[in-house]
């Protein structure tokens, strides 16, 4: 009776705990319930490079993220997927067409030189654009939509100005010249960054900072064609420019800056192009509509399921009922804790773990219902009833997991949103089903007036009921 | 009521054998048709290709007078080199608002030319109302690769767990079941895509793999009955074990598929388009998954065992 007491305590502690979790943190939505789109971007191996690894992947991935950043789309997701992809997220996008435009083909990586006499101007557009930069942070922390586009074209307008300060080398130095780029620590905690080009790009940047050196114009490197670097050429470099086809770029630059630096130089020169090999868009309205036919389904199964179980197995069911409502709480609140983007399939696969909740109850109580017929008291046979059924239970419910665990592993985005709640409720409900629905029931069993075997069983041999009422 | 299932096992057989045939016929009609080309009828998830969504902005004024007629949609369809596109109506309140298209795998630019030029005929859409689906053939191909692996991964799975709970040929009749049980939802969405142009997509391999759990839940839970009586009674002729092990879980096995069958209803019913097929998917695996394991994966054990004579005793009367 001790342990019963504790465990009913654990419950109730336990359903405060989820509700207040449900109340506090929310459950993120994903792009099929709240709208926007969602783009694959596939890797291709080129002739240059036959082999997609992981550096690669994540230069493409960095030449990726200054694209979407452009867009002024606010709480971008973009990860790498696998070996050669790269998922990207754009809530709230209806009409992703700008950005397919933007993020197919090859990255276009440039050094130019600076126009002579420029020098003012080029300080005035930079010192504007930080302040953009900044300002565009702020905004997309605020969610203010019109003020982020109106923002981004001024960002764009000033870039376009830049631009037109620089010149093309002839012919131009561009990324398929550069071999590698990397940051590299100098004294302290100070890092550069080396480029390092093939023969035919060291002559090209040998005649481009021969030009420059001692100007005090600067060198443009443009990453799709906005300016990512301007490094100047020191004046001792006058007589024959950077020779040898190496460089470093100087500059008091941290780790992460150097390291940021060499990255999106390095997918500038990937020869890689990119194909988007899946898009999916779903307007917010039709995403709202999904979101409220799924919970009508959801209620109005929940509702039957509850109805049923009342009818049929009377008490206990009234009993299993309490523990479904704890378990959907549960459940919930277990999705809130880990994060689980819930998608339209994830709610499918919610709603199904509540009739495998139910499962678990009905066997419990089938079982109990035999043991009562065979003669046996009503505490016994509760108790037979649960520790003759659990077998089957678990047995049932690691099916189940194996093939959640299989779709989990091999399966795509949505597909994994499915077999991640549905795996979870399980869990949960074995939980639900041997801890709630034990408890509850050897607390009615303990209550005296509760104690008639009709409660249970109905129709049950009038000789049997006289032994159970004992 | 008890039921004496052994008794009439080949009637059981045969009206499985029956269903699992026409669904075999379907898929062998469906990869000759010219227009499928394989056993279903696959979406573009699994072969490529876009398919759009529409639907016009009716808070403009003027904008939703006329009704879409298809044959304008048709003909903008032509002029855009896109004539083999299958199209269809979406009706919203009673009035056909939408459109439908399902095209090969179009570029962002031909894409954005096909909508512009409908919404010049048809009037304007709602960007809010939008589905806009693409996929890449080599995708498709992954896709479907991945999904069929998982479902061999799981039957793996299953049967090792089995066969470490079990004894190996339960194992094995369970997963007969379990496909039986797959064959006949594959079979059946095979003859609906001939039959209503009902198409599978990932989900479909998601109910497939929910299926296989299922069903082989619903036999584990009789086999476990069937162990337990054999323990207790090792000398009872093997059938009427397992007839009585079938009896004492049935009302476990109705009830259970139909509290499930209520929750997939009420998604069949309330749960919007994407997931309709998905949950008859499942309605037609889960009723396919009771139904065997009562009368197939019981009935084969049976047999199976009174061959073997594992468990079983002469009857000395005879």
């Amino acid at each position: 009776m001790q342990r019963q007491r504790s465990l009913l305590v654990l419950i109730i502690v336990l359903v405060i705990a989820a509700i207040m979790v449900i109340a506090t943190i929310p459950v993120p939505l994903g792009l099929d319930l709240r709208g926007g789109s969602q783009l694959t971007i596939q890797v291709k191996p080129s002739e240059e490079i036959k082999e997609i690894t992981e550096r690669e992947l994540e230069a493409v991935k960095k030449v990726v993220e200054g694209r979407i950043n452009g867009l002024g789309v606010s709480e971008p997701v973009i990860q790498t997927v696998g070996t050669d992809k790269i998922l990207v997220q754009l809530p709230g996008l209806n009409d992703p067409e700008q950005a397919e435009r933007v993020l197919g083909g090859t990255a276009q990586l440039e050094f130019r030189t600076q126009k002579p006499n420029t020098e003012t101007q080029i300080f005035g557009l930079q010192v504007s654009r930080k302040e953009l930069k900044a300002k565009q942070e702020e905004l997309r922390k605020s969610n203010d939509k019109e003020a982020i586009t109106q923002n981004q074209e001024e960002l764009q307008n000033n870039n376009r100005a830049i631009a037109e300060l620089f010149e093309s080398t002839n012919p131009p130095l561009t990324g398929k010249y550069l071999k590698d780029a990397y940051g590299e620590p100098t004294q302290g905690t100070n890092w550069n960054v080396a480029i390092r080009f093939d023969p035919k790009g060291g002559e090209l940047f040998a005649d481009l900072t021969k030009k420059l050196a001692g100007t005090g114009r600067t060198i443009g490197i443009f990453l799709d064609k906005e300016l990512i670097s301007s490094p100047t050429v020191g004046v001792e470099f006058a007589p024959t420019g950077i020779t040898g086809g190496s460089a470093v770029i100087t500059g008091r630059f941290e780790a992460q800056e150097a390291n940021n630096l060499g990255v999106q130089l390095r997918g500038g020169a990937l020869p890689v192009p990119v194909e988007i090999s899946e898009r999916r868009t779903v307007g917010a309205t039709l995403g709202k509509d999904s979101i409220q036919s799924s919970i009508y389904a959801g209620i109005g199964g929940l509702i039957l399921v509850l109805i049923f179980m009342v009818v049929y197995y009377r008490l206990p069911g009234l009993i299993a009922d309490v523990s479904l409502v704890i378990y959907s709480l549960l459940t919930w609140a277990t999705f809130c804790l880990l994060g689980v983007t819930l998608t339209l399939p994830g709610i499918a696969g919610f709603i199904l773990s509540i009739g495998m909740a139910v499962d678990a109850n009905v066997l419990i109580f089938e079982r109990t219902r035999e043991e009562l017929r065979a003669g046996k008291s009503l505490y016994r046979s509760v108790e037979s009833g649960f520790h003759r059924a659990f077998s089957s239970i678990l047995d049932s419910n690691v099916t189940t997991w194996i093939a959640c665990a299989s779709l989990f592993w091999l399966g795509s985005g949505l597909v994994k949103g499915f077999a991640l709640t549905l795996a979870l409720g399980v869990g949960v409900s074995m939980f639900t089903a041997i801890t709630c629905s034990r408890t509850l029931m050897f607390l009615a069993v303990s209550i005296p007036s509760w104690r008639k075997t009709e409660l249970y069983c109905p129709k049950l041999p009038a000789s049997n009921k006289a032994e159970v009422a004992q | 009521m008890t039921l004496r299932i052994n008794k009439a096992r080949s009637i059981w057989w045969t009206i499985s054998a029956a269903i699992i045939l026409s669904g075999i016929i379907s898929m062998v009609i469906s990869s000759q048709n010219p227009n499928i080309k394989a056993p279903l009828r696959p979406s573009l998830d699994f072969i490529g290709g876009t398919r759009l969504q529409l639907v016009r902005d009716c808070s403009q004024p003027g904008n939703c007078d006329k009704p879409i007629d298809i044959n304008t949609v048709r003909e903008v369809a032509k002029d855009q080199g896109l004539g083999d596109s299958s199209i269809q109506l979406i009706s919203e309140n009673g009035q056909e608002n939408g459109i439908t298209i399902r095209t090969k795998n179009l570029e962002t630019e031909q894409r954005t030319n096909l909508q512009n030029a409908l919404s010049e005929k048809t009037g304007t859409f709602d960007p809010q109302k939008n589905q806009i689906d693409s996929v890449g053939p080599t995708l498709g191909r992954e896709l479907l690769r991945s999904g069929v692996l998982a479902l061999v991964v799981s039957f793996i799975g299953i049967t090792i767990y089995m066969s470490f709970r079990f004894q190996l040929d339960y194992a094995i009749f369970a997963i007969v079941a379990l496909f039986h049980d797959i064959l006949v939802t594959v079979g059946a969405f095979s003859i609906l895509g001939l039959v209503a142009g009902i198409e599978v997509d990932s989900l479909f391999i998601v109910a497939l793999l929910t299926i296989t759990g299922f069903s082989v839940n619903d036999t584990v839970v009789i086999y476990d009955r069937i162990r337990e009586t054999i323990k207790i009674n090792p000398d009872r002729p093997i059938a009427d074990i397992v007839d009585d092990a079938v009896n004492q879980t049935l009302s476990r096995s109705i009830n259970t598929t139909l509290t499930t069958l209520l929750t997939l209803t009420a998604i069949f019913l309330f749960g919007g388009e994407t997931l309709r097929n998905f949950s008859l998917a499942l309605i037609i695996g889960f009723l396919m998954g009771a139904y065997s394991s009562i009368f197939i994966a019981s009935t084969l054990l049976t047999l199976w065992r009174e061959r073997t004579g594992k468990y079983t005793i002469e009857n000395i009367d005879n």
